[in-house]
């Protein structure tokens, strides 16, 4: 919202910079985001008055004017079209900063320098309008009014030599969008009080409740109504004084009646309406809620549909205003306005937003009253507008402000403890002191109690409701800075500190491993969402399409993520993510949390070379049995022994030759290798392979007590064997027939080599394994090895129609 | 013959001083070291002895035997030393074969350190699901129906009771909803806002919460424990200011800025020229809020605050686009 300096300074005295106020405002809590000076934004930039204008000896496009700037005559050349002599102009000086340059295609500002154009020194320049930023043209020069002062800045032939102020009004304070708000906020810190001007009317004999009625039926949202009537007015523009106000809080001037009600909340905080008086049927005001489904056409043209929650202020048969949002266009002010009726009524803050959502729309009034608007200030601002529209356009007042104010609340009061403000606040004010601060902000004390007070606040402050309302007040008003930064606080050692999570030691070991952390967005548009099958989240209000749905999985976005890194030359990749996926539960309503599956995942992601050529090493194409190895010693450092991976077919569109993984017979999760057509998506060509799994699984699964077991005494021994088996019988049947038949003292089998060739004939392979013979209790002999070695190569033969290869 | 011994000794080492090449040291091990050497020729010597002396010149001549050999070793030794042979050349130039290097991502990193120093006064962990319901995300925390205050957070909604959480705050109802004061828990997790997607703005983001309720937990102690971790987690000389703001949940509340670490407090881009950075917000927590988790307010008070990791981490590491953090372009994770 902005506010004017010098419109400030019509209610409060102050002596403070921008800078300063800014500053003293903001540790308020009434944040000033930026000010912006609109003198020193036209410096150096004067009328001017063209003396001469002749032809520029060296261009035919060019002319050489002679111009006035009061303090001397400059030469200047311009290729403006329109200048002529006699003409009253925009100078810029050399030094002054243009705001916008129209040789820039972005219409940068520049500063203006003295310039040889064309073999003529120019010594100034003559602005456009797009130039000053005042205006879109660009083609000629600006003509400025004949009556302006020569060697009068531009700032002030404009009006703008205000200081106009962005504040970011929060959520709580209504008041503070007015300049009489923030004046009384100024309190706080200057040492003068803030009032409103004395309003002086000459009414006229007819009184005003005898030619209007005003009815108010439903009074749980229509708190007040105020009105005044004004006879005999001539719509028409405001003098500029007014108009140059508006502007400077970026309101637009429309006529005089609309113009000065727009001032008195800007002035006041009290939203105000004018309709014209004659287009009311009945001359009658009700209060009343809206049919539902009635249409209606807001003053900005718009056609409406309304509920029976939104409430509507009509005349005798119609409605004519949204209350509190925007008025219609059937009573508006028009240039044959002769008579009018000021609306300055106060609505319930809920009722007007509810009604501002339904239908859309935001306005300065509905912003102010979901806010909460001082009850007590609709007659000062009737009373108000009544008196500027009677010295503008010489208006009659109608005798008597109708108010019709059904439940006056009231006074407001709250009991301040001492004590539980300084215990609060850590402080330790006294009384006096608290009440003190609290006046300069008109929260007055009524009655002093044992170690307190009762206080009454403002009708405008509606934020102050309880004593924690006021403790903030204390706080706020003697400084946060002046509290102490203490730190008392004890470390209770009897509690058991938080042992390291398993997210934490995941992401330790991943790195270690040499993984990259990845972190992915969890909205994203819906075929990734619904990739996985499954039901997935969607979004009621989405910003985007790209950003609908939850993710159901990891996938999506760690693709994406290949993709941006391919895009960059980058295809070697080995990352991980940890994060929440999210589904629909079957049978459960969207209305309650159980309706929702919310669940921690693990993703691992291996592309292009798992190894890189180096000298001495051969580079290599990451393959499933890469990942595989991953999530094996991944699960064993967990140290879950009891996991193992079998076939998976229920991966759908996602992933081929996949594995599920099973810990202690729970599902855990996949990997394998992104399918061709998913591949293709993304724009991917190397193969993809990606694992997810559960980390509560993990988590439920792992080990974290550790035990220690005696180590060996006595000497392992080793023995390689090698079987040729037919090429499509599983390497793990093999496998588990060598452990099956070693027994307890077989304690390893690792697969070292894996052979297919003419040496040992079509449709065979050979594996060729390392076996480790551990005993507890003795040295094993070597005919004892023999013998077990025997055993087991007879029993893999005859178990795996193997035949045993001589190494 | 002990005379012979002398001498000899003192010939040896003479010579053996006068060596300077490989060849020399062998001629002498040949005159004096070898099986025909003069040493082997004195012990032959011996013989001749008469036997009540042979204990003590045999004594002598082995002391010579040991002294000169040694003496000969640390000779030969030091030779070798200052010559070292030619030996097959290793190109130490070659570059050491790399393995590779797996990094935590920004966000993670600002979070564990965030944790690590509040952990250090005694802060534990605790989360929240990120679909949350109306009541948690706004209603327990004194936002009422129809507040302005709900424009505050853009909310994506999921059903007409169940949206994206718009903050980590209601974790601190779940947590206080499970234990009894004092509560003393930070609480960092995924939030949604439903804004345009820009570069300082996202759909999505994380936040780290903290709330510590107990008996006499005052504004004072609010400041304190912040102006800590500030000084921990900004540098120990950081300047800090706590400007009044508004949370429905919390009251008093206050923004906490500090001087810009980039141009101590001159003013910069970093700092929109005006010296300092909105670091986070905090309050004590507001009666209404323990009202809804069933704590005495009379008997209890506490602070919470909050801080967006994303805006945090920018500001740590110079980032000006926060859409950096989630292309997850491994150029830009290896740099951390």
């Amino acid at each position: 919202m902005k506010i004017s300096h010098r419109w400030l300074k019509d209610y409060i005295r102050f002596r403070l910079s921008p800078a300063e106020l800014s500053d003293k405002l903001s540790m308020l809590g009434l944040e000033v985001g930026s000010y912006e000076d609109m003198a020193a934004k036209y410096d150096k930039i004067l009328v001017g008055k063209v003396l001469t204008k002749t032809k520029h000896p060296n261009a035919d496009r060019l002319v050489l004017c002679t111009v006035d700037t009061g303090k001397e005559i400059l030469e200047i050349v311009c290729g403006a079209p329109n200048v002529a002599a006699g003409q009253k102009v925009a100078v810029a000086l050399v030094g002054a900063r243009i705001p916008r340059n129209q040789h820039d295609p972005d219409g940068k500002p520049f500063v203006l320098e003295r310039a040889m154009i064309r073999g003529i020194e120019s010594n100034g320049m003559i602005c456009s309008a797009y130039e000053l930023g005042l205006g879109e043209d660009a083609d000629g020069i600006l003509v400025l009014d004949d009556k302006a002062r020569t060697g009068t800045s531009l700032a002030r032939y404009l009006g703008a030599t205000d200081i106009v102020y962005e504040m970011e009004v929060t959520a709580n304070r209504g008041d503070w969008m007015s300049h009489i708000g923030v004046a009384r906020e100024m309190q706080g810190f200057a040492r003068a009080e803030a009032s409103l001007p004395r309003v002086k009317i000459r009414e006229s004999k007819t009184e005003a409740r005898r030619v209007a009625t005003i009815k108010i039926l439903d009074s749980r949202k229509c708190l007040r109504y105020s009105s005044r009537i004004l006879r005999n007015i001539t719509v028409g523009p405001s003098p500029k004084w007014l108009q140059d106000r508006l502007s400077a809080v970026d309101i637009r001037p429309v006529n005089n009646v609309v113009d000065v009600t727009n001032y008195v909340m800007m002035e006041t905080g009290q939203p105000l309406h004018a309709f014209d008086f004659d287009l009311l049927s009945g001359h009658a005001i009700v209060v009343r809620c809206a049919e539902e489904g009635e249409g209606f056409t807001t003053l900005d043209g718009k056609a409406r549909t309304l509920n029976s929650e939104i409430l509507m202020i009509c005349d005798g048969s119609r409605p004519v205003a949204i209350a509190g949002v925007m008025g219609g266009a059937n009573s508006e002010i028009s240039n044959k306005t002769t008579s009018v009726l000021i609306e300055s009524a106060n609505f319930d803050p809920g009722s007007v937003r509810r009604a501002a959502k339904i239908i859309g729309l935001s306005t300065d009034a509905s912003q102010r009253f979901e806010r909460g608007v001082d009850i007590e200030m609709t007659a000062y601002a009737a009373n108000r507008v009544a008196q500027l529209l009677q010295s503008l356009s010489g208006a009659e007042v109608l005798k008597g402000v109708i108010d019709v104010y059904p439940k006056k609340p009231g006074r407001r009061t709250i009991k301040l403890r001492i004590d539980r403000a300084n215990r609060i606040l850590g402080t330790s004010l006294t009384l006096d002191h608290m009440v003190a601060l609290l006046k300069r902000l008109r929260i007055k004390p009524v009655l002093r109690t044992r170690g307190g007070v009762v206080l009454e606040v403002p009708s405008s402050r509606k934020d102050l409701v309880e004593e924690i309302d006021v403790i903030e007040e204390v706080a706020r008003i003697y400084g946060y800075d002046k509290i102490a930064a203490k730190t008392n606080a004890t470390v209770d050692f009897s509690k058991p500190r938080q042992v390291e999570s398993l997210q934490d030691e995941l992401r330790d070991y991943l790195v270690g491993a040499g993984f990259s952390e990845m972190l992915t967005l969890s909205l994203q548009d819906s075929l990734s969402g619904n990739l996985m099958g499954g039901k997935a989240v969607e979004v009621l209000n989405p910003v985007s399409a790209e950003a609908s749905v939850l993710r159901a999985s990891l996938i999506p976005g760690a693709l994406q993520s290949v993709k941006h890194n391919r895009s960059h030359g980058e295809k070697n990749l080995r990352c991980f993510e940890l994060g929440n996926v999210f589904s629909l539960r079957e049978g459960f309503s969207k209305s309650t949390l159980e309706g929702f599956d919310e669940e921690e995942r693990i993703l691992l992601l291996l592309a292009g070379e798992i190894s890189r050529p180096q000298y001495g090493i051969q580079g290599r194409k990451a393959d499933i049995f890469d990942l595989k190895g991953e999530i094996a010693a991944l699960l064993s450092k967990f140290h879950l022994d009891k996991y193992r991976f079998i076939s998976y077919d229920n991966a759908g569109a996602l992933i081929e030759t996949a594995l599920a993984v099973e810990i202690n017979g729970t599902y855990t999760g996949f990997l394998g290798k992104i399918t061709r057509s998913l591949a293709i998506r993304f724009g991917i060509e190397d193969d993809v392979f990606i694992s997810e799994l559960k980390t509560k699984v993990i988590d439920q699964n792992r080990v974290v007590e550790k035990k220690y077991r005696a180590l060996p005494r006595f000497p392992r021994v080793t023995r390689d064997l090698s079987f040729v088996v037919d090429a499509s019988l599983p390497q793990e049947r093999v496998e588990e027939a060598i452990k099956k038949s070693g027994g307890s003292l077989l304690s390893g089998v690792t697969l070292f080599d894996l052979y297919v060739g003419d040496r040992i004939g079509p449709g065979k392979k050979s594996l060729a394994f390392t076996l480790e013979l551990q005993p507890m209790d003795r040295t094993l002999t070597d005919s004892e090895a023999d013998e077990l070695i025997g055993r087991i190569v007879v029993h893999v033969q005859a178990e795996c129609h193997a035949k045993l290869r001589s190494l | 013959m002990n005379e012979k011994i002398d001498k000899a000794r003192q010939q040896f080492l003479e010579e053996l001083g006068r060596a300077t090449n490989e060849a020399e040291l062998e001629q002498l091990r040949i005159t004096f070291l070898s099986r025909s050497g003069l040493i082997a020729r004195l012990f032959e010597e011996l013989r001749g002895v008469p036997p009540e002396e042979k204990p003590v010149v045999g004594k002598l001549l082995n002391a010579l035997k040991n002294e000169s050999q040694q003496a000969f070793d640390t000779k030969k030794e030091s030779l070798e030393a200052t010559v070292r042979p030619p030996v097959p050349a290793v190109d130490l130039t070659l570059p050491g074969r790399v393995r590779p290097l797996g990094t935590k991502h920004p966000i993670t990193q600002t979070i564990d350190e965030i944790r690590r120093i509040f952990a250090g006064m005694g802060f534990a962990v605790a989360t929240g699901p990120e679909i949350e319901t109306d009541y948690y995300n706004f209603e327990a925390l004194n936002f009422p129906p129809d507040h302005p205050a709900r424009d505050m957070q853009d909310t994506f909604f999921i059903s007409r009771n169940i949206l994206l959480r718009t903050h980590t705050s209601p974790v601190q109802i779940r947590t206080m909803e499970k234990q009894q004061p004092p509560v003393r828990e930070i609480m960092p997790g995924r939030v949604y806002r439903n804004e345009a997607v820009s570069a300082r703005s996202l759909v999505g983001f994380h936040q780290i919460e903290g709330l510590y309720v107990d008996a006499g937990v005052s504004f004072s102690d609010l400041k304190g424990t912040l102006v800590a971790f500030a000084r921990q987690f900004y540098g120990r000389d950081v300047k800090y200011k706590f400007r009044p703001t508004f949370f429905p949940f919390t009251e008093p509340s206050a923004d906490m800025y500090i001087s810009c670490f980039l141009c101590k407090g001159k003013g910069c881009r970093m700092c929109k020229s005006v010296g300092w950075l909105e670091v986070l917000g905090s309050g004590m927590v507001h009666p209404h809020v323990f009202k809804s988790v069933g704590y005495d307010s009379e008997k209890y008070t506490g602070f919470a605050f909050g801080m967006g990791i994303e805006r945090i981490a920018s500001l740590r590491y110079g980032i000006d686009d926060i859409r950096l953090f989630y292309e997850n372009d491994v150029r830009f994770l290896r740099q951390f």
